[in-house]
């Protein structure tokens, strides 16, 4: 498996791990965490940023682990189907990342306010980036083609 | 996924090169392994550059390493009857 699709997975992982947490939560507060934004009800901001430093944290030393036992492979470049698979991460993430703050930014806020317009932000954000990695996984599984 | 149309001939060419392994291939012509096998499976079609890269390696000519497939191309057109 080459290093930079297991630094996909490792993220992959993390994410599910850490945003399962903070949507879970979401999801079990039900109206709770549909209300308005309060002083009070702040500590879900800081719950996904704890959850978030808490995977970049977990990613980077994984990666490091993972790097030390590839040796060469781990300082090589990247050439040029590397950045081809990434490049088309990107681009399908874009998508998902457009839909989404459209959704958020012209849909909801009119029939919704607060944290549910704030989560949804969140949910497009990790959506995004969990696309990103997936396409990238399935770039260096599947083939690439472009 | 579509069957790609760009085969290849360079695992052959690698064994006729005394056994040159995938990373000594990928070494020369400035990829990674994976990529030279990902190439050889035809799950990677590389970019011009690399693909002149890997025919000099073998000193061969670039449609001696590389076919196109024209059975499995939905796109191709049909070809033109060769002039005598």
């Amino acid at each position: 498996m080459a290093f930079r699709e297991k630094i996909a997975w490792v993220t992959l992982i993390a994410m599910v791990l850490a945003y399962g947490v903070y949507f879970g939560a979401v999801v079990a507060l039900g109206e709770n965490a549909r209300g308005p934004v309060t002083a009070d009800s702040l500590w879900m901001l800081w719950l996904f940023a704890a959850l978030t430093i808490a995977q970049l944290a977990a990613i980077a030393i994984t990666s490091l682990i993972l790097s030390l036992r590839s040796g060469r492979e781990a300082r090589a470049r990247a050439d040029e189907r590397d950045q081809a698979i990434a490049r088309r991460g990107a681009a399908v993430a874009y998508h998902v990342l457009l839909t989404g703050m459209i959704v958020v930014g012209v849909v909801l806020p009119f029939e919704a306010s607060g944290w549910r317009i704030v989560n949804a932000a969140l949910f497009a954000l990790v959506l995004a980036e969990f696309v990103r990695h997936a396409a990238v996984v399935i770039g260096y599984r599947r083939g690439w083609h472009g | 996924m579509a069957e790609a149309a760009l085969r290849n001939q360079i695992r052959t060419l690698r064994f006729l090169a005394g056994e040159m392994t995938q990373a000594e291939l990928g070494e020369r012509i400035g990829v990674t392994r994976q990529t030279v096998a990902a190439i050889e499976a035809g799950k990677y079609s590389p970019s011009l550059e690399a693909a002149f890269r890997i025919a000099r390696v073998f000193g061969k000519p670039l449609e001696e390493v590389f076919q196109w497939d024209d059975s499995a191309d939905p796109a191709a057109p049909p070809r033109e009857p060769r002039q005598p």
